[in-house]
């Protein structure tokens, strides 16, 4: 079969579409299959090494549904993350350590909270919601460091399991990044994604052919709250501890996107492909250069940005490969 | 009572220095349409700038201000020309992340040459203060204000009497009509990204007089910049000085409160960004255009 | 005579001091082709954008199946059965053909009731009715301004409208284009869909129009068959201009000499 046989094979199969590429997607779920085995090795900093991978994953995937596929570009998405940590940790304190009653709390709320902040907050277009969003992550990261009941800037201490059983935080965030790759595919492949990519491509347009935005956007924004607020929440217990500095830290704000937007923006499978990429970069570089690393990921962003503006996904679906790709670093210049 | 003309004076001060860092913000904002993430780390720059010139040269900081404008204008300009412009056209998305990608890179290379150890400016004028009744003022701070406004105006006679201040309003009006007159576009957006840096770095080096440096001090002033634009209107100097002048007051009140409820004290101080978080969502819902902005979508 | 579907009652929209509309009355029968002309910056546009709810009128209203459009939200107006297509088209650019106006089958008036999958099968007949299927799976941003126009036309049909709005449908198309533009039109109206068409080539509007409304510095100066309203004196003077109007005197003068002529000769036997 030719090229374009395929194609068009996989087209009336559903497949691409806004999911990307199929043959991308189908990547990633074989390196989750081959995740599952991590634990094996025994090994206990390979594990911590490839949770936070996983954990990356969700919270890239988490804000591929808001900015990605809505377009609604967030810089506040970290304070979801906070959140799910927080519930956690507040469960934890009042003496209640299941690990699935805190993923379930940290997803309600933060989902909760992505609802209440995003009626208002997601009547901003473009740039004012990007620091709007910016400004509520800063801000809550001020309010937690101030309320005495969250410890403060000290933190919370979250009881952890032992070792013997230290693995079950590995599966458990294994499990969240599942559920935001399916979900984000589902999605991908239902009315509610074309609503979100409607949204992005033109609002208004989206607007006469009857899709109510607000209500897209906040759904959009929800769900995405959820993935990074399930990560959080099992990051809290396996961390042992937590503070505002560590939660809402702008590495945890800026891996998720610039992760994104390597891997392939709007895609099903971007998202995990840039955090693999880059996550295993950072634990390199950290290993290497103590100091440097959050240096590397800016000069990382720039390069991605003016190179791949639509990520290595996307580059697979582009005719005419290099050439193509060439032509087109030229399109935005003044 | 005294406590409030206190706050009004110390909120009037602290504006003055806001306007200024508001300026250039609004300024590449408005007529380039791009935020510029990475303007904090510029105002950084600015007081490091001020910093290594009065510790090891000792230039008076108000007499650094040529230098650090002069060496941050510089730097501003070749990053827009030969960095920023390559996806000048592209989707708000790129020119966010790749200001946003600069911020981190300048920071992070602050902290590898200066080290997260806090530094200050201490002139011999640093402490000294005068009374007016029951308010004290420190000469720092007055001198500071004086520069700001000196410099809003000084800004706006050059946007409308200068040629190229001229040719940059025209851009900001309508780039194709501007091309067809004769503006060297690409040119133009060069030096309005670098006058938006020049004045952040003065806004650094007025920021040292009063302020602690360290590598990570131009965040707050990014998101206020953000919000004196909003609150202010965009794309006006007046704008920016209105804007900084009353969210400098409005701050310098809201920080005073200080209650406890039960065992939890809240105290404003430590509530700043919070604080311009709330400011710009009033602003956003109530008047987007802001108090000196025009009704144009 | 079929009954009224759509009444627009005393309208106004003003901006600023201008006012763009004032006082527009009239009614659009069920199924007829209503062709809205008048000369740049009468206000038809703006009258489009208050009959599909993008704008609301300062004075006045318009009314469909008996609900004031001006309240109902903008996304529900294409569930109440108005559908509009824009002068400056408006696709989703990374989306092909297909998915733009599956979009609209899966939102629109029927859109609650399809699944993903139908709302793509609708897609693909609607893409037939306009002529699209050929570039199906090609992007929006990659398509021609002709078949960006039948892109605008399939997305407003897939909302299942009992009124298409298509503002100025055929700029920028030529004469083969106008032809088949027109014949899709056609087609669209044959299945029960009333249409408010808004365009500035004459001979279109003459063509395709049952009715037509003339607007002039956004008042209503002439209403009625597609004739009559040429013929009328205010439209000539408005908006053919007195140019035109002394050439189609001079043209009637000659015809009406022709005939004259021809009364007194009769034609030579064939």
């Amino acid at each position: 079969m030719t090229i374009a046989a395929t194609a068009a094979a996989l087209r009336r199969a559903g497949l691409g579409g806004i999911t990307g590429s199929p043959l991308a997607f189908a990547v990633v779920l074989v390196a989750m299959a081959l995740l599952l085995a991590v634990p094996f090795a025994h090994n206990g900093y390979l594990n911590n090494v490839f949770r936070n991978i996983l954990m990356y994953a969700a919270m890239a995937y988490g804000w591929n549904l808001i900015g990605g596929y809505t377009g609604y570009v967030s810089f506040g998405n970290v304070t979801f993350f906070g959140i799910g940590a927080y519930s956690a940790a507040v469960l934890s304190a009042h003496g209640i350590d299941n690990l699935a009653a805190g993923v379930a709390l940290g997803a309600i709320a933060s989902a909760a909270f992505a609802v209440v902040i995003g009626i208002p907050v997601l009547r901003l277009k473009g740039h004012y919601f990007g620091i709007a969003t910016l400004g509520i992550a800063l801000a809550v990261a001020d309010i937690v460091a101030n309320l005495d009941a969250l410890g403060g800037t000290s933190g919370l201490a979250v009881h952890q399991v032992d070792d013997a059983h230290f693995t079950v935080y590995y599966y458990a965030m294994w499990l969240v990044a599942l559920a935001a790759i399916l979900g984000t595919y589902v999605i991908a492949r239902s009315k509610l994604g074309y609503a979100f990519v409607a949204i992005r491509e033109n609002e208004d347009a989206a607007a006469v052919l009857g899709i109510w935005a607000t209500r897209y956007k906040v759904t959009a924004w929800a769900i995405g709250a959820m993935m990074a607020g399930a990560a959080g929440a099992i990051f809290a217990p396996a961390n042992g501890f937590i503070d505002p500095s560590i939660t809402f830290a702008t590495d945890a704000n800026v891996f998720p996107i610039a992760m994104t937007i390597l891997g392939g923006i709007g895609t099903v499978a971007g998202p995990f492909i840039g955090a693999v990429i880059l996550a295993g970069a950072n634990e390199l570089l950290q290993r290497y250069f103590v100091k440097a690393h959050t240096l590397f990921f800016g000069a990382m962003i720039v390069v991605i940005v003016l190179i791949l503006p639509r990520g290595l996904v996307w580059l697979f679906g582009l005719r005419g490969g290099l050439r193509t790709w060439a032509k087109s670093l030229t399109t935005y210049k003044a | 009572m005294h406590l409030l003309a206190q706050d009004l004076v110390n909120g009037i001060l602290a504006g003055g220095i806001l306007a200024v860092v508001a300026l250039g913000f609004s300024l590449v904002w408005g007529i380039m349409n791009i935020i510029n993430l990475a303007h904090g780390a510029f105002i950084m720059l600015g007081a490091y700038i001020t910093y290594e010139l009065f510790t090891v040269v000792h230039i008076d900081p108000f007499l650094s201000l040529p230098i650090s404008f002069g060496l941050m204008f510089g730097l501003g300009y070749l990053i827009q020309r030969y960095l920023i412009n390559w996806v000048a056209r592209a989707p708000i998305l790129t020119t966010f992340l790749l200001t946003f990608g600069l911020s981190l890179l300048v920071v992070n290379i602050a902290l590898i040459v200066w080290t997260s150890d806090t530094r200050g400016v201490t002139t011999s004028y640093s402490g000294a203060n005068f009374t007016l009744g029951t308010v004290t003022v420190p000469w720092a701070k007055l001198f500071t204000l004086i520069a700001a406004l000196a410099i809003t105006g000084v800004m706006q006679l050059w946007l409308v009497r200068s040629k190229t201040g001229r040719a940059i309003r025209a851009t900001a009006m309508d780039v194709g009509a501007a091309q067809l007159s004769g503006v060297r576009v690409a040119h133009i957006f060069a030096i309005v990204f670098g006058l938006g840096a020049g004045l952040a770095g003065v806004a650094g080096t007025l920021i040292s007089l009063s302020y602690a440096l360290n590598p990570s001090m131009g965040d707050p002033f990014l998101i206020k910049a953000f919000v004196v634009c909003v609150l202010g209107g965009l794309g006006s100097v007046q704008g920016a000085l209105i804007g900084g002048l009353a969210y400098g007051i409005i701050e310098a009140f809201a920080t005073q409160l200080d209650v406890t409820i039960g065992t939890q004290h809240i105290s404003g101080s430590g509530l700043q960004d919070a604080i311009a978080l709330i400011v710009l969502l009033i602003v956003l819902m109530v008047r987007p255009r802001g108090i000196m902005g025009r009704a144009t979508a | 005579m079929s009954e009224a579907a759509l009444h627009i009652e005393g309208v106004g929209v003003r901006f600023g001091g201008l006012w763009a509309l004032s006082d527009v009355s009239f009614a659009v029968e069920r199924g007829a082709v209503l062709g809205l002309i008048g000369p740049n910056g009468s206000g038809k546009t703006t009258l489009m954008n208050v009959i599909s709810g993008v704008y609301k009128p300062v004075t006045g209203e318009v009314r469909y199946g008996g609900r004031r459009i001006a309240d109902v939200p903008t996304h529900q107006v294409c569930h109440l059965g108005i559908a509009r297509t824009f002068q400056i088209v408006k696709p989703f650019a990374s989306l092909n053909a297909r998915e733009n106006v599956a979009v609209g089958a899966m939102y629109g008036r029927e859109g609650s009731k399809r699944s993903t999958r139908a709302a793509f099968e609708r897609a693909d007949e609607l893409l037939e009715i306009v002529d699209l299927a050929r570039v199906a799976y090609r992007r929006a941003s990659d398509l021609t301004i002709p078949d960006r126009k039948r892109l605008e036309v399939a997305k407003a049909l897939a909302l299942d409208p009992e009124v298409l709005l298509l503002d100025e449908v055929m700029a920028g198309l030529n004469a083969t284009e106008v032809e088949e533009a027109l014949d899709l039109l056609r087609r669209v109206n044959q299945r029960g869909i009333t249409l408010i068409v808004v365009e500035h080539l004459m001979k279109a509007i003459v063509s395709i129009s049952t009715c037509i409304v003339v607007l002039a510095e956004g008042r209503k100066i002439a209403e009625g068959a597609p004739a009559d309203v040429l013929a009328s004196p205010e439209v000539i003077e408005a908006y053919l201009g007195s140019r035109w109007a002394k050439r189609q005197q001079q043209l009637e003068a000659i015809e009406a000499e022709r005939r004259a002529v021809q009364q007194v000769r009769p034609p030579a036997p064939s």
